[in-house]
Order: structure tokens, then sequence, then C-alpha cells
């Protein structure tokens, strides 16, 4: 081979390189803590991110454009909703409490009950297509979908930058893509709890004795390790009219089982339980123990409390977004 | 008025989760409306919606009375302050006037979940309740704004249909 032709084909092998996945720099994550698991086929870019943050925010994902990702999942509520169940884009009733976001990256399943579904990019289904229930509605309606993107100029721009190994081609897999790419930059490791372990600032009393109740009670057993889920389905309640992970498993011995929801932020998640039930904190600790003390209430509340992450919720960089191709939207 | 009915009211603007409850009713006949809510019953014209500011001074929303508003394509509208929650665009908005006449809780009352903002100015008036109307009335949303006596903005954004009945209506 002659030396230019090796000089071409090095530019070349560079050319592909620096288009193929920029290098990401995963903010600073506390001691011990990984960074989140990410499918070999989707690697993290900023480009991708950035794609994807605009994506969750946008309406045309949903049938009739009233309804994004971000229309139940409000970052002032840590990415959950206030409402016990959230109807779809037609209306239809919804089914399940919409859970928050926080550290979503690194929950082994997702959903309330559905352990096969164990990555951000196959979650996206659910809501987009899913018809048990009709959340956003568009199954059948991938042309559509994409045809809605690409007469967006800046969002041509965008999948190009977000997947230069497609041409930027849209298609709802890419969709996926970037939104599983955003969800993954959902971090929140700054809450009082956090910063008491890093020995910054000791908890409020009451907050401290409501960890130790926590831990000493067994609530810890279920809501385990630093994002308080152990990602295992239990029955806290009698099954009703949602089988939980009986659906999904078909046998009636899960009938009533749901995953142990992560605590992250739950100050600001309320209503509780997987069907909204539990308005209050209060009335969600009551479900697991009726017979709590008031003062072991008020301090495990407090301790509750302890895990909002202020800095997540009003992070700039996890709201809709103001600009897109440098012009304001 | 009366405890029963304050205890509606309250029940239905501050338990969101159950608007869930209505929508698996099939409603035979048109519910008996609290005094507040009257307006509703009666269709009062329709108003084109205005797609930016200097129409919004052309717009004027009557209080008090159910209208059907026309919407625009959600391209053709630019709102004086942007929505929290757009709308793509394939879906509606716009934006209306309205005038409060003396200060007070006043309720927009739509009949779809769309998103609504109140703004004095520019700046969004924060919302005091939310909640559902009364099963079978029709009324999908309302929101409690406090609002002193003056001039004011309705926008209407994420909306899926073209049409939508709305009222702007005080408290007593």
């Amino acid at each position: 081979m002659s030396a230019l032709l090796r000089a071409l084909a090095f530019l070349t092998v560079c050319a592909v390189l620096a288009g193929a996945a920029p290098h990401w720099r995963w903010p600073s994550l506390p001691r011990g803590v990984a960074p989140p698991p990410v499918p070999a086929d989707n690697p993290m870019s900023a480009a991708k991110v950035a794609l994807g943050r605009r994506l969750f925010y946008e309406a045309d994902l949903s049938i009739n454009g009233t309804m994004s990702c971000g229309t139940c999942h409000a970052q002032k509520h840590g990415f959950a909703d206030d409402n016990r169940t959230r109807p779809g884009a037609l209306d239809d009733a919804g089914r399940r409490n919409v859970p928050g976001l926080a550290n979503v990256g690194w929950l082994p399943a997702l959903t309330f009950a559905d352990p096969g579904l164990t990555t951000l990019e196959a979650q996206v289904a659910v809501p987009l297509f899913g018809e048990h229930p009709v959340e956003m509605g568009m199954k059948g309606k991938d042309a559509e979908l994409v045809r809605r993107l690409a007469r967006d100029a800046c969002y041509v721009r965008m999948f190009r930058k977000a997947f230069p190994e497609t041409r930027g081609e849209i298609t709802t897999a890419a969709v996926a893509k970037a939104l599983g790419a955003f969800q993954r930059t959902m971090i929140a490791f700054d809450t009082p709890w956090d910063r008491a372990r890093r020995g910054k600032a000791p908890l409020p009393e009451a907050a401290a004795r409501g960890e130790h109740l926590f831990q000493t009670q067994g609530c810890a057993n279920c809501h385990a390790g630093s994002n308080f889920t152990d990602g295992g389905y239990h029955r806290l309640l009698p099954a009703h009219d949602d089988r939980g992970l009986g659906e999904t498993t078909g046998s009636a011995e899960d009938d009533g089982r749901f995953r142990t929801p992560s605590l992250r932020n739950v100050a600001l998640t309320a209503p509780y339980l997987h069907d909204g039930r539990a308005a209050t904190l209060e009335d969600a600790v009551a479900a697991h123990n009726p017979s709590i003390t008031a003062a072991h209430m008020h301090d495990i509340a407090a301790f509750l409390n302890a895990l909002t992450d202020q800095g997540f919720v009003t992070d700039p960089q996890f709201a809709l977004p103001e600009s897109a191709c440098g012009k304001r939207l | 008025m009366s405890s029963p009915r304050l205890l509606l009211i309250a029940a239905m603007l501050s338990l969101p989760g159950a608007a869930q409850a209505q929508h698996a009713e099939a409603c035979t006949e048109v519910p008996t409306l609290p005094a507040e809510l009257a307006g509703w019953g009666s269709a009062h014209g329709t108003v084109e919606a205005a797609g930016n500011a200097k129409a919004v001074k052309a717009t004027a929303l009557p209080t008090g009375h159910r209208i059907e508003a026309a919407l625009k394509p959600t391209g053709e509208v630019r709102y004086l302050a942007r929505p929290e929650k757009p709308g793509g665009s394939v879906s509606y908005g716009g934006m209306f006037g309205f005038r409060a006449d003396t200060d007070g809780t006043y309720r927009v009352a739509l009949g779809s979940a769309a998103w609504i903002d109140v703004l004095n100015g520019k700046a969004a008036v924060v919302s005091t309740a939310h909640g559902h109307g009364p099963a079978c009335s029709g009324i999908r949303k309302m929101v409690d704004f406090p609002l002193k006596a003056g001039s004011y903005t309705l926008q209407i954004a994420a909306n899926g249909e073209s049409a939508v009945q709305v009222m702007v209506a005080r408290l007593p």
C-alpha cells in the first residue's frame, strides 16, 4: 500500500471514530457508585442526550400532539406525577401511578410489574405504543411519528449529530435510544441523606432517628441500597383488579406483587403505591405498617423528606429546553 | 354555600386522581351544576383564539358563560409566555383576553385536558387548585386562580382538537 493510500485510510478511520461517539463524561458520582450500565448498541454522547432531552418534552410523540414524556414525568415532582394515575392522550384511564425517574439508569427492571423490561430503550415502547392502557396512542403510527420529526429541520440536524453511524436516520428505534441516553443522565445523589453519608452535614435529629427506624424495622429489607429498592416484586396489600406481576408471569402466586419503587425524591412524588391510592407519605407508610406510632411516623417522614435532591428537580439540564439548533423553541 | 356543596367542590378540586373515575361512567343525563358552574349549562357563542400578542387585545372572553373556543394549529400561535406543556405540531392552542371585574378567585373550566395558563402581562399566575368537573358535566378540567381586578390572558396549549369548550367564572 502506498504511503498516500495508508494516509487516506488513516484519515478515514479517524473521521469515522470522530463521528461515531464523542467521549462521554459522567458527572462525579459518589464513591463506590459506578456509572449506570449502557447498552452496547447505544453508547452515550452529548448530541444523543441533547436530542433525547428535546424528545422527552416532544408532544408530537403522542397521537394528537397533547402528551410528551414530560407531561406525566414532571421535573418538579421528581419526574413523577401528582395524579393517582394519568389518563392517556385520548383520555383512556390510566392504570398505575407514574414513577419518578431519579437514577432510573441503575434500576434493574422498569415499570411496576415486568421483570423482562430491563432497558430504558425497551421501556419507551410502553407509553408510546402500549394499549393496556393506551397512553401516547402511537401503536401502528411509526411512520407518522417519523414524518412529524423529519419535517423539522432542526430535528434532522440533531438526529444526524446523534446518530452519525446511520447518517441520522429517524426511526422509532433511534427515538428510543435518544430517550434512553437522556434518562441515564437523570442522576440524583445530592440529598441531605447523601450529604450526611459523605460527612458533610449530619441529618436533623428526627431524620436520623427515622433512618434508624427505617433500617431496623424492616423498611430497608425491600427499600435497599443507595436507590432504596431491591428491584424485587412484593405484595403489600391483597390483590385487587390489578394482578401486577401475575399479569406478566401468568402465575397466581405473583398476583398483587409489584416492584419496590425507589424512594429518591419520595416527598415530591405523591400520591403513592402502584395505583396511587395513598395520598400522602403518612398514608403510604401506614399501608406498610398500620400500627406505627405517631412518634415513629413523624421520624420516618422526616427521614423520607431527607431524600429530596432539590438540585435535581431544578436543574435546567433536565428541563424543557428553551432552544434547539441555536433558535428559541 | 351549603356545607355539602362545599364538600363536593373541595373533593373535586383536591382529588385530581379521582378524575379517572368519570371516564368509565356512562352518562345518561346532564347533572345539576353548582351555582358557580351554572354558566356552563348554556353556550354563549364561539370565540376565535388569538395567535399573537396583538390579536389578544381583540379577543374578549366573557366571564360566567361557556363559549366554544376556536383554536389554531399550535405552529401558528406565538404565545405571550411559553406554556409549560407546549403541545406538538399536530395539536391546537391559542390565547384569549378576559377581564376580572373584581378581586377574587376565578375558575377556568375546560372541556378537555389541555394545558392552560392565566397571564398577568407575560407572567403566569400561580393556580391555587385544580381538579375535574362534576361527572357527566362535560367539564374535563378546572383550575382556580387568585386574581386582582384587571385584564388577563388565558393561554390554551396542547389541545387535541381545533375547538374546546371553555368558561372563566368568578367563584362566589
